[in-house]
């Protein structure tokens, strides 16, 4: 990592975690779905922003994780939250080995149908076995113990602006820790390379399928992860979470804040998190506002927010280039 | 004639008056207003049962707020929207604590209520639910609530239409056969339906089950399955807007003639399933509120007539949902604070005590809140007319039938399929 980047993330995670006081209960508790969507996110994220692969199913990770929380918490009665998150992993990746063994075939298009089909199947499972899911009603999520505490004397509020907000920021900053090891490694360039040219990755012996398989198994581990740390706070799993309406507003974090950008799908959950809850508090059509939003991004700043200084940047150079470029002379 | 606004203040005090004036209360008028936060669908499929709902909630405040409010201090409302569970609990967090209401009112979902209930039981913040209490999940969740307070069981109304197609159609039918929402509730309710025939010895042959999505648009296909099973008897419980969709496309294949119909939640859809495609002589419930409910009370008449002015549509139940959950904690602050006597404002923990035991007369008639934090209120139910004053049908005036909460909800701690099978219900 650069010097420079080194910082930043140290002065943002060192920033986050002295935030609780000054932000009081409720701003806290709104960054712990940020979280949780920015871990998700950056698994969405290596297959759509580093592998050029858009998946309009990636819901199901999350679910998936969110269901894992439950059957540990609930059914099995394990209270382990470090539990939880390797449970949720596995969950993840065991139904990314059959989903992801057929979706890697394919690229554009036909990739995201494909995932956008399978995440609607495995909604239709989770709403339709009642027996085994609870159906519409879901399943509840306990509260965890955290590193093998309690913290029995702290309410539900307490408890999650206070231990649960820490552990959930370190999770997050050890998993970006990983996907940017991950993204710089040969793994992450030939992912690249097979993004940018797929038959020259291959002549130069890039093996694209199971790359792109990889990523997206290391994808569905993190979705699943980030549904798990999203699930405690909302306290249920239930099937709206693998709903394909919920894997575009995955996609449009990621565009919102950047897919460009390692640290985009971060800033694009912590900005579409306040958005949707200033949006929510003023006016009953927050959702035009939203779809309004995201028009102006793909319209007016592709790169996202990560991408609007650099913009915002050539826009003036391209000014003063035009302001200093003589004037023709009139034709005669 | 047209009524001034001094002169319509005066008469709404005035109705308000035993709302606020039965019992001698110390006076708080000094203090800041109460803030009551509001959790009410308001967009999709229970769009316009929220907007009833908060309808119900506005009527509450104006009367309260015009008798002088609750214990001496106004009422003020803080509304935010039900979408899914996960956001709607961090509407809940906002409400709480971030614009800090003193009691949280509202839900229609019940796979909402099952992510909030325990959220908000946890973080002991005082609710109150307006509707959303489907029974699968519900005891596990929140097995002894003592900071929320849940509404009459969902299947209340499923009960009661099976009774009523019981008592009036009894030898009437054979074959039957259900049309129900693909969710816990519409399943509940016909497993509900059939565990009653056979509680009462009717002899039955389900013939088909059609489960469509709810809100799903198209149910040609449903209904085509139902005109080729060709039941009696055909038990519903739809009750978003697929229900007049429904009954259009039944209307256009035939289906309704000679048939007999029970829906026991189509309440909810009342004035847009007009005449020319919904039959007289269906038993069609209204849950707890019926608009021209012939045994209204002045307030509920007010009420009605207030609505109209406002939608120029009627209310349907959920307007009194709201009323009635605004009314118990009203009860609760007044009865917590007389108990103070006179000193300091009560704490939440004291009106949670407090609204436990609560008898009150809502919109609809009758209820009370268990002492165990379930609501019990009236449901009416009734066989359809057509009378020219209205372009959708009606109950028959003499065809309306009352039921107190206690005959259709089981009782503290019991298993709902183990009460229908156990239950003495009276026809």
């Amino acid at each position: 990592m650069r010097g420079g980047a080194l910082l930043a993330a140290l002065a943002a995670v060192a920033a986050l975690a002295a935030a609780p006081p000054l932000l009081g209960e409720y701003r806290t508790t709104l960054l712990l779905p940020v979280f949780g969507y920015g871990v998700a996110l950056l698994g969405l994220n290596l297959l759509f922003g580093y592998g050029g692969l858009v998946s309009f199913g990636h819901a199901m990770f999350v679910a998936a994780g969110a269901y894992a929380a439950a059957v540990v918490t609930g059914v099995w009665r394990i209270e382990s939250f470090e539990a939880v998150l390797l449970a949720a992993a596995a969950a993840g990746l065991a139904l990314a080995l059959p989903v992801g063994a057929l979706c890697a075939r394919y690229t554009k298009i036909f990739f995201g149908m494909l995932t956008l089909a399978f995440g609607m199947l495995f909604h239709s499972f989770l709403f339709k076995f009642y027996g085994l899911t609870g159906g519409d009603q879901g399943m509840r999520v306990r509260r965890p113990t955290l590193l093998g505490l309690e913290f029995e004397e702290l309410d539900k509020t307490a408890f999650l602006v206070g231990p649960y907000y820490w552990y959930c920021l370190a999770v997050a900053a050890l998993l970006a820790l990983l996907m940017w090891r991950i993204v710089r490694s040969p793994f992450g360039l030939a992912l690249r390379a097979q993004r940018d040219n797929p038959r020259k990755a291959e002549y130069l012996g890039v093996e694209v399928r199971r790359t792109r398989f990889v990523a997206f198994l290391v994808s569905a581990a993190f979705g699943a992860v980030g549904g798990a740390m999203l699930a405690v706070p909302t306290g249920l799993a239930d099937p709206e979470l693998a709903y394909w309406t919920h894997s575009g507003t995955l996609v449009f974090m990621t565009l919102l804040g950047g897919f460009a950008h390692f640290a985009g799908p971060l800033l694009g959950a912590l900005a579409y998190v306040l958005l949707q809850d200033w949006l929510m508090s003023l006016t009953p059509y927050w959702r035009l506002l939203l779809g309004a939003v995201l028009a102006l991004i793909v319209l007016a700043c592709p790169q996202g927010l990560m991408g609007l200084p650099a913009l915002l940047r050539a826009r003036l150079a391209a000014r003063r280039r035009r302001a200093a470029a003589p004037h023709p002379a009139p034709a005669e | 004639m047209r009524t001034t606004r001094r002169e319509l203040l005066a008469g709404a005090a005035a109705a308000a008056a035993p709302l606020g004036a039965a019992l001698p209360l110390p006076a708080y008028a000094q203090a800041r207003p109460l803030r009551v936060g509001i959790l009410a669908p308001r967009a999709g499929v229970a769009g316009t049962v929220g907007e009833v709902g908060l309808k119900g909630v506005e009527f509450a405040v104006e009367k309260l707020n015009a008798a002088g409010g609750v214990a001496g201090r106004r009422v003020e409302l803080v509304i935010e929207e039900e979408t899914n569970p996960r956001e709607t609990v961090e509407r809940a967090r906002r409400l709480a604590l971030q614009e800090r209401v003193d009691v949280i009112q509202g839900v229609v979902s019940s796979g909402v209520s099952l992510a909030l209930g325990p959220a908000l039981e946890e973080s002991r913040i005082l609710t109150v639910f307006w509707d959303g209490t489907t029974q699968d999940g519900v005891n596990e969740t929140m097995p002894r609530p003592r900071w929320v307070f849940r509404s009459t069981d969902n299947e209340c109304e499923a009960v009661m239409g099976s009774l009523m197609a019981i008592k009036h159609f009894r030898g009437q039918f054979l074959t039957v056969a259900g049309i129900n929402p693909d969710y816990s509730y519409g399943r509940n309710n016909w497993a509900a339906f059939l565990a009653l025939l056979r509680r009462f010895n009717i002899e039955h042959r389900v013939v088909t089950e059609q489960w469509p999505r709810v809100g799903g648009m198209d149910l040609t296909a449903n209904v085509a399955a139902l005109k080729a099973a060709n039941p009696d008897l055909v038990f519903s419980s739809l009750l978003f807007a697929d229900l007049p969709v429904f009954m259009r496309q039944a209307h256009a294949a035939g289906l309704l003639e000679g048939r007999k119909w029970v829906f026991p939640a189509a309440g909810f859809q009342h004035t847009a399933l007009k005449k020319e495609f919904t039959p007289p002589g269906m038993v069609f419930g209204h849950n707890t509120l019926y608009f021209a409910d012939p045994q209204a009370t002045p307030l509920a008449r007010e009420f009605v007539q207030w609505y109209h002015e406002r939608t120029r549509d009627w209310p349907h139940w959920e307007a009194d949902r709201a009323f009635f959950a605004m009314e118990v904690w009203r009860r609760g602050v007044e009865k917590a604070v007389q108990a103070k006597g006179g000193g300091a404002w009560p704490s939440n923990a004291e009106i949670a005590e407090a609204i436990r035991g609560i008898e009150v007369v809502s919109l609809g008639g009758p209820g009370r809140m268990r002492p165990d934090g379930v609501a019990e209120q009236t449901f009416i139910q009734g066989l359809t007319v057509h009378d020219p004053r209205y372009d959708f049908p009606i109950l028959g005036p003499d065809r309306i039938t009352r039921m107190d909460g206690r005959q259709l909800q089981k009782g503290p701690g019991q298993d709902f399929w183990r009460w229908i099978a156990e239950a003495r219900f009276d026809l």
